[in-house]
């Protein structure tokens, strides 16, 4: 009888560690669903590490070799997206007004739906000439845990992350309220810390494959 | 005696695995509901149009709001009588007009009785009068209080939605009657997915 008690108690204490074992494998799963959604990505202050990216004639970059001598402009673009294509011209003149001064601007796109020649086919429609690399299977855009389109990262010249988020605040340029990119840009070329070093806006999802 | 201790101990196991598999189902929702019921607040969408018949292709009428309409809309931290189902997109989003057909469905599936199901578009305020809400009534999403956020803001107003969102359309997100935020979805919404979401925020009784 005593045994037969013993064998029980064993038996509910079994019960109780697969529930906590249950348990664990709970808290541990969820907080694996939970991390793409918790801004993994890359922190304002944190050295973006180089990567390699082919442009749209396979040519191979690296994100050293793109390196402005000042800081470093990455947006994520895309050819379809009217919001991203708004910004067309405000992208190319933003890379024609800093080139001089050190910073270098550099799309990305990370769009499953975008081919590498629909990618050159528009950045010659629309006169982009800055460089765009193409980001199959969005690995770049799920290690900046970057969404949207456009959206834009600028490094200072340590390749610190120091700005990230819309380009400015609207995307009908005669709007504009608040230039954030060109802002940050300033205010890393005279040396001062960028004031709102997260701004977002709306913009079209990043198609992943 | 002893007897009866393990038995509980069993029984208290078990129970365990059981409430915590059915916990993990839901996406953390939260089940501090207890002040779910009090005075029943007038909702913002409670006093719109509901357009009750989907096939009358009239245009439905949308509504434009701001940073603090939305607020409100969402009804964070305030008892509200039914989950609350928010859409945003825009008619230049071309996942948002795909999912359409889905929102629709599901709009059918969970009446205006059962769940409060708010549409907020995008688009630029000149669009108001006419690309919204002809798609609307081309997509017969017509059964929806339909908003269109004219934000002076952009930033305060998805952080507002939640501060994990980049602001990439179409997004989705699911109020219990707590007002917390029991799910999320960015992209083209996955209608199954939804749907369990739903029933488990539905799943919780009022009190």
């Amino acid at each position: 009888m005593k045994k037969l008690k013993a064998i029980a108690l064993l038996l509910a204490l079994s019960f109780a560690f697969a529930a906590l074992a249950l348990w664990a494998t709970n808290l541990v799963l969820s907080y694996a669903f939970a991390a793409p959604d918790a801004k993994a990505g890359v922190a304002i202050g944190a050295v973006i590490p180089d990567f390699t990216l082919p442009d749209a004639d396979g040519k191979e970059h690296s994100l050293a070799s793109l390196k402005g001598k000042s800081g470093t402009v990455i947006i994520f673009m895309a050819t379809q997206c009217p919001i991203s294509n708004a910004y067309n011209a405000r992208m190319q003149k933003l890379a024609d007004d800093y080139r001089a001064r050190g910073v270098n601007v550099v799309g990305i796109n990370s769009n499953s739906t975008e081919s590498a020649a629909e990618v050159k086919s528009h950045a010659a429609e629309k006169g982009l000439t800055f460089t765009i690399l193409k980001d199959a299977n969005n690995k770049i855009a799920d290690r900046f845990s970057a969404q949207a389109t456009p959206e834009a990262y600028l490094l200072d010249a340590s390749g610190k992350l120091v700005y990230h988020g819309r380009i400015d605040s609207s995307r009908y340029g005669y709007l504009i309220t608040s230039a954030d990119l060109r802002d940050a840009i300033e205010a890393t070329l005279a040396g001062r810390a960028v004031v709102k070093a997260e701004v977002k806006a709306f913009g079209c999802s990043i198609k992943r494959g | 005696m002893t007897r009866g201790l393990l038995t509980a101990a069993l029984c208290a196991s078990l129970a365990c695995a059981a409430g915590l598999a059915s916990a993990c189902g839901g996406q953390g929702t939260a089940p501090k509901q207890g002040a779910a019921q009090p005075a029943s607040k007038p909702q913002g969408s409670a006093a719109k149009p509901e357009g009750s018949s989907v096939k009358s292709a009239a245009a439905p009428k949308v509504t434009e709001i701001k940073e603090a309409e939305l607020k409100s809309l969402l009804g964070a931290g305030t008892g509200r009588e039914r989950p609350m189902l928010v859409n945003f997109w825009a008619t230049w989003c071309v996942p948002c007009r795909e999912e359409f057909p889905d929102l629709v469905e599901i709009r059918g599936q969970y009446g205006p009785d059962t769940l409060d199901f708010a549409l907020v578009s995008l688009d630029d305020p000149s669009d108001i009068g006419k690309a919204v809400p002809e798609f609307l009534a081309e997509a017969q999403a017509t059964a929806f209080p339909s908003y269109l956020l004219n934000a002076d803001d952009p930033d305060a107003a998805i952080n507002l939605v939640d501060p994990t969102w980049s602001g990439e359309l179409p997004a989705t997100f699911l109020y219990d009657r707590s007002g917390a935020l029991v799910f999320k979805h960015k992209g083209r919404v996955n209608p199954d997915e939804l749907r369990a979401a739903l029933n488990e925020a539905l799943k919780e009784k009022k009190q």
